[in-house]
């Protein structure tokens, strides 16, 4: 007779499986309730702090209205507090960072898909990756000992002896060269944010079909003309949003811009002069501020704004790459 | 209409040969002028050699099909003729393409004078994410500054002729993404003979539409040899017989024969053309 030998079952069919372990019915539940609990929390983390910033600020908002976000006064001895200075800075900076960094972001991610040698793309490529690595108090540093300086004795002089004179953008670049202020804190900006707009970018340009390049390149375009042609066209809208995504990096960096930035209160017509961006303030006069007082409620709603700030370029970001982050 | 050429007055007479319910074209019609000569072809990705020594031409203004089962360098001959396997490193050729006496296929050839002389077509419609008009404008663009109303003129020659002209002129400025797959790979015929190529390369042009839309293709190449040399590579051995006046069968990477369309069909000298046009292996 034929035996089930040749079944690879070690037990007769009939047997009922056994388990040794099994987490039973109270196991699942309780492991259920976990992860529901981990997934709430991240929200109410959210709400929780933008609420609390929002209580915390509104003392503030009470005693100065809705002017309190353009006022430029800031003044603890009077108790007179105003966002508009720091508001100014924060944007500045950052959309001045953007407008260093984009060129450059894209100049390494257009290398990197298209030009370099296939055996210097990986560590190129994780090399941008690693600067994304470096904490932003080692760039503060490195930007107040060495950027600064340099900024200081040849930049800034030889800029402002020759820009400076033209009438209108002239105004942007005139004044004493401190080394330090809004241009020095938005180049170091752009070098921190640099690595997420281009590794973004190359992710999209790597997401060009061949075909699409193949196509364009078989009606004669050069690599460029195929760059500007097909490839910019295809991924423009993810291309924005890297750009916001580096944009909301650099609205809320704090300890390099307090470092360069000079952290003055008042809005200079040149971008050599000293500002203040909301973070820069905060780190610097939160640990002066009595419990209760007007000056902490005020910081806390400078971080309201910033948080506000942050939240819609994230989120337009985030809305933008929807396309890519599926894939 | 321009008046028929040469080529269309020694190819136009098609007697039909019949095979196996296809309609093959006559053995007698295919042009003594070569437009496009491969001597002694050797083709390589990395180390693995993907064309072995070919030799063959492309007769002027005429129909050149290229069969043969999947891997068997169809596919990688037609990206030889134009240099785009120039894009990938490690992909190399050897032996000589020669177009106007030239060897397309040396060092420091110009590759995008020489792809503006041999167009593409290929087997995914890929039209640009952008205006109708300006997919067409796009390729013109590059190699020519026209004012506006010559580049008009081009444009609606160039879709006129891709037999798509009256499905798009009230449309121009709308995105080519919106049109159906076979008037996108119309679209991208127009935009290839925009720029008034010489040679025209169809890679599986129509694998990957409905059999109304391959029709239409399919007649739009045969009007296409009037004033342009074709080579299509294709799977669909009909098609090969409808469109091409000259056939050729490729496998592993050799060329078995290749022979006016009419003969191949019905008379293959090879056995193993034998067996694949009578469906017993690929």
């Amino acid at each position: 007779m034929q035996q089930a030998a040749t079944l690879p079952l070690g037990a007769p069919m009939d047997a009922k499986p056994h388990r040794t372990a099994s987490p039973g019915r109270f196991g699942d539940t309780v492991f259920s309730a976990a992860c529901h609990a981990a997934g709430g929390f991240v929200l109410l983390l959210l709400g929780g702090i933008i609420v609390e910033l929002f209580i915390g600020g509104l003392p503030a908002f009470r005693a100065f209205g809705l002017p309190f976000i353009w006022s430029t006064e800031w003044d603890p001895v009077t108790e007179v507090f105003g966002a508009g200075v720091s508001i100014y800075g924060t944007i500045v900076t950052a959309v001045l960072a953007i407008l260093l960094a984009v060129p450059v972001a894209f100049g390494v991610a257009f290398y990197l898909t298209e030009l370099s040698p296939p055996w210097l793309r990986r560590p190129v490529g994780t090399a941008v990756e690693l600067l994304a690595a470096v904490p932003s108090i080692i760039y503060g540093m490195w930007g107040f000992f060495l950027i600064a300086p340099i900024m200081g004795q040849y930049v800034q002089p030889a800029v402002i002896d020759t820009i400076g004179e033209l009438p209108l953008i002239g105004e942007l670049f005139q004044g004493p060269p401190f080394g330090t202020g809004i241009f020095t804190a938005a180049l170091i900006l752009a070098i921190m944010i640099l690595p997420f707009i281009a590794a973004t970018m190359r992710d999209v340009f790597e997401q060009v079909p061949p075909v699409f390049k193949e196509s364009a390149y078989g009606l004669g375009c050069t690599t460029w003309e195929v760059m500007r042609g097909v490839v910019l066209p295809y991924t423009r809208i993810s291309v924005v949003g890297g750009i916001m995504l580096g944009l909301g990096r650099a609205l809320g960096e704090t300890m390099a811009v307090t470092f360069v930035i000079g952290n003055a209160n008042r809005i200079s017509t040149s971008l050599f002069g000293p500002g203040n961006t909301i973070a820069s303030v905060v780190a610097l006069e939160f640990g002066e501020s009595e419990m209760g007082s007007l000056k902490l409620s005020a910081l806390l709603a400078l971080g309201f704004i910033l948080f506000v700030l942050s939240f819609i370029v994230l989120a337009a970001s985030r809305f933008l790459l929807r396309s890519r982050l599926k894939a | 209409m321009t008046p028929p050429s040469d080529a269309e007055t020694t190819s136009g007479t098609t007697q039909n040969a019949s095979f196996g319910g296809m309609q093959a074209r006559s053995a007698v019609a295919l042009n003594e002028t070569a437009r496009v000569t491969v001597r002694n072809l050797d083709f390589y990705y990395g180390a693995n050699k993907a064309l072995k020594g070919i030799n063959f031409l492309l007769p002027e203004k005429q129909v050149t099909g290229m069969i043969g089962p999947s891997g068997c360098g169809k596919s990688t001959l037609l990206r030889v003729l134009n240099r785009m396997y120039s894009l990938y490193p490690g992909q190399r050729a050897e032996g000589e393409v020669l177009m106007d006496g030239e060897n397309i296929i040396a060092d420091g050839v110009d590759m995008n004078a020489l792809r503006a002389k041999i167009g593409m077509v290929f087997q995914k419609p890929t039209p640009f994410p952008m205006s109708i008009y300006d997919n067409i404008a796009f390729g013109i663009r590059l190699h020519e500054k026209l004012n506006k109303a010559q580049m008009d003129e081009r444009i609606e020659w160039a879709l006129s002729r891709a037999a798509i002209w009256g499905e798009v002129k009230d449309r121009l400025n709308s995105s080519a993404m919106g049109l159906s797959g076979g008037q996108q790979q119309r679209l991208c015929i127009a935009r290839t003979i925009a720029v008034r190529p010489e040679v025209i390369l169809f890679d599986e042009p129509t694998s990957a539409l409905d059999p109304i839309s391959t029709l239409k293709i399919e007649e739009l190449i045969d009007e296409l040899k009037r004033d342009f040399t074709i080579a299509i590579v294709t799977h669909n051995m009909q098609q090969a017989a409808r469109c091409a006046d000259q056939v050729a069968f490729f496998y592993l990477g050799e060329l078995i024969e290749v022979a006016p369309a009419g003969q191949l069909f019905t008379a293959p000298k090879h056995p193993k053309t034998q067996e694949y046009i009578t469906g017993r292996f690929g």
